[in-house]
């Protein structure tokens, strides 16, 4: 048996294919992927916060003091646009990038005068940033405006709390900032990891199935004098060693990468949140892989020995994919629980204990029933797979 | 030494509609099952070479296949120095090397690790594979290309592999599977040096084939099979007392007989 899964390793390791998809992908691909696409879209963020916006301004008279602070030549540019003008037109063909529109009864004599309300027109689609940088022009005249008529009515700072809101209603989050972010980050993690896993058992199993048939070496290692469940056991380690593998590289590798990239604050939040997970679930969260992996190794072992042909083998495997985001996204449906039957549900109890265990909130005695149906599930596969593996129908198609 | 007899084995078809029209013709087809091998007897003593000849579909590659229990029989027996093959399949397994026309190697290891591998299988020790590795690349001159990965080999190279592969165990019996289609000449030489050699050592040698110069250079014995019945079975001299001229002939002959019965 361990003859037989050293030598399909061996000759895994050896495949530049497999080593791409299972070692250099996560580790290397998929990072340089995230820090582009970072990068980029800093610096989009970036360009928009400090390009020179050119405006048209209409009704400027009544408003001294947001022409004022309009003039500021490294942010914004006024160009001159008449008040008849069509706005929509000249900021499509980007005359101007937003046109203001004062309203007569802006005053600071808001008690006398009542609400003022400023138009704003611009082109909204897409990243840009004009609403917030005006706004935080229109918002400090405003509290100026709120102070002076609070102070004309002679109020004190409780009254004027309670005027600009009678009522406020505050939220209380019981739960800690790990239970807060495990909702989150747990509800990915099992994506992540069951899919990766999934993915990087594929390719092997199809290698060491159909495409030991296609090669015509699988007839030479049936009549070898070694019992058939060993070669199935080997050859279904392998699958299920190369799905943990690549599951278990990615993960370490974007710790890596996502502790080396982040900076400053980030870090310490990436930091603390990783300090509160105890070593026993991040063991725990593994383990809860080990299962999974059998049911696809056996799974995708009898496919691929059912196939004749590496493509048969591949087309056959496909629709995998759907079958196992299914039970993931029940998990994170809301009312579904890690309780009473959906703990008993395969993969879908697997990808909500990943997120109790993240959050913190597991509850260790549904391991049982984890582990149990998993496994009497992956048995089940496996003894199907020793069956299908003595079936001449099967191996001689 | 082997001793084959009344092999039978069918197989379930599963969509009758898909047969093709010849196949639908074919009177071992009954019902939902397809009679591939009815009734093959045939044996090979120490030193002797057996050749096995039908037309394509007669039930030649099945019956090697249940030779080397990569098939179960329905009935009938094969037994190897008195080991009954279908009771006790792995013992016999050491006993047996096998290869056919189409035996593939695992291109991603070399030649060498190729060799390795199933000496392992066959429980042998480190040294005892160093060993056989080396007399074996002596002997098929391989040692240019023994450590180098099998899928860039030529067809030749690959079939020296294949070969030392198969008896890397010293087997007992070696069977082979239309072992010269598909080769080109030099390779094919080399699967017929490889038969005589086994054939001066005493070890017995069943072969399948299409080509009667093939069986009438090497054969002690031919074996005749038309749609899953042994037609003729004796010794070379017999097989071409049955008719005056070639090999061809007599092939014919052997085939015409049970046509008419």
């Amino acid at each position: 048996m361990w003859l037989v899964f050293f030598k399909e390793l061996k000759e895994l390791l050896r495949d530049r294919k497999t080593l791409f998809f299972m070692i250099a992908l996560p580790l290397l691909i998929f990072p340089v992927i995230f820090g582009i696409a970072g990068f980029v879209s800093k610096q989009a963020i970036d360009k928009a916060e400090s390009k020179i916006l050119n405006y048209g301004i209409v009704g400027a008279e009544y408003a001294p003091d947001i022409v004022e602070e309009l003039q500021q030549p490294d942010k914004f540019n006024l160009i001159d646009i008449a008040a008849d003008d069509d706005y929509k037109t000249i900021i499509r063909n980007e005359t101007v990038d937003f046109v203001l529109v004062i309203p007569e009864n802006y005053s600071n004599d808001v008690l006398q005068n009542g609400q003022a309300t400023i138009k704003l027109y611009f082109n909204d689609a897409g990243l840009n940033l004009v609403y917030r940088r005006v706004n935080e022009i229109v918002e400090s005249q405003s509290e100026l405006f709120q102070q002076s008529a609070f102070s004309t009515l002679g109020l004190n700072e409780s009254q004027q709390d309670a005027l600009i809101k009678p009522i406020e209603l505050e939220r209380v989050n019981t739960a800690d900032t790990r239970e807060n972010w495990g909702e989150k980050i747990g509800g990915m993690l099992p994506y992540l990891l069951i899919i990766l896993c999934l993915q990087g058992a594929m390719f092997p199993a199809t290698d060491i199935g159909a495409g030991e048939k296609e090669r015509g070496t699988l007839e030479t290692l049936l009549i070898s004098p070694i019992d058939r469940n060993k070669i199935v056991l080997g050859k279904f380690l392998t699958i299920s060693f190369a799905g943990a593998m690549t599951a278990l590289i990615t993960v370490v590798s974007m710790a890596i990468w996502g502790l080396v990239l982040s900076q400053g604050m980030a870090i310490q939040i990436v930091a603390d949140f990783m300090a509160q997970i105890g070593i026993l679930d991040f063991v725990l969260i593994f383990l809860m892989l080990v299962p999974v992996v059998a049911i696809f190794a056996a799974v995708l072992l009898s496919i691929s020995i059912y196939a004749k042909s590496f493509k048969e083998a591949q087309s056959y495997m496909g629709p995998m994919m759907i079958f196992v985001i299914v039970p993931i996204m029940l998990s994170i449906l809301p009312g579904v629980e890690l309780k009473g039957g959906w703990a008993w549900v395969p993969i879908t109890n697997v990808s909500l204990a990943m997120k109790e265990l993240v959050k913190g909130t597991m509850d260790y005695f549904q391991l049982f029933a984890i582990f149990g149906s998993t496994v009497v599930i992956a048995g089940a596969l496996f003894a199907f797979c020793v069956y299908w593996f003595n079936k001449e129908k099967v191996l001689f198609r | 030494m082997i001793e084959i007899k009344q092999l039978a084995k069918k197989f379930a078809v599963e969509n009758p509609k898909k047969l093709s029209e010849q196949e639908k013709k074919d009177p071992r087809l009954k019902g939902r099952f397809f009679h591939s091998v009815q009734d093959v007897s045939f044996s090979c003593q120490k030193g002797e070479v057996l050749g096995l000849l039908g037309p394509n579909g007669a039930g030649k590659t099945t019956t090697l296949r249940m030779l080397s229990t990569a098939l179960k029989p329905d009935s009938g027996s094969v037994e190897i120095s008195g080991e009954n093959v279908l009771t006790h399949p792995v013992i016999a397994r050491k006993k047996i090397g096998f290869l056919s026309g189409t035996t593939g190697l695992y291109g991603r290891l070399t030649g060498r690790e190729n060799i390795h591998y199933f000496g392992q299988l066959h429980g042998m020790s480190e040294e005892l594979i160093a060993q056989r590795i080396e007399e074996l690349a002596d002997l098929l001159d391989m040692h240019t290309f023994l450590d180098r990965r099998s899928e860039n080999f030529s067809t030749g190279m690959k079939q020296k592999i294949a070969i030392a592969r198969a008896v890397v165990h010293s087997p007992e019996l070696v069977i082979l599977d239309e072992p010269t289609t598909g080769l080109d000449i030099m390779a094919t030489q080399t699967v017929l040096n490889f038969i005589r050699r086994l054939k001066a050592q005493g070890t017995p040698v069943i072969f399948s084939t299409h080509h009667l110069d093939e069986v009438e250079e090497l054969c002690e014995k031919v074996t005749v099979i038309d749609q899953g019945k042994t037609m003729f079975d004796g010794d070379i001299d017999t097989f071409k007392g049955l008719a005056d001229g070639s090999l061809h002939q007599s092939f014919m002959a052997a085939i015409q007989t049970t046509a008419s019965e």
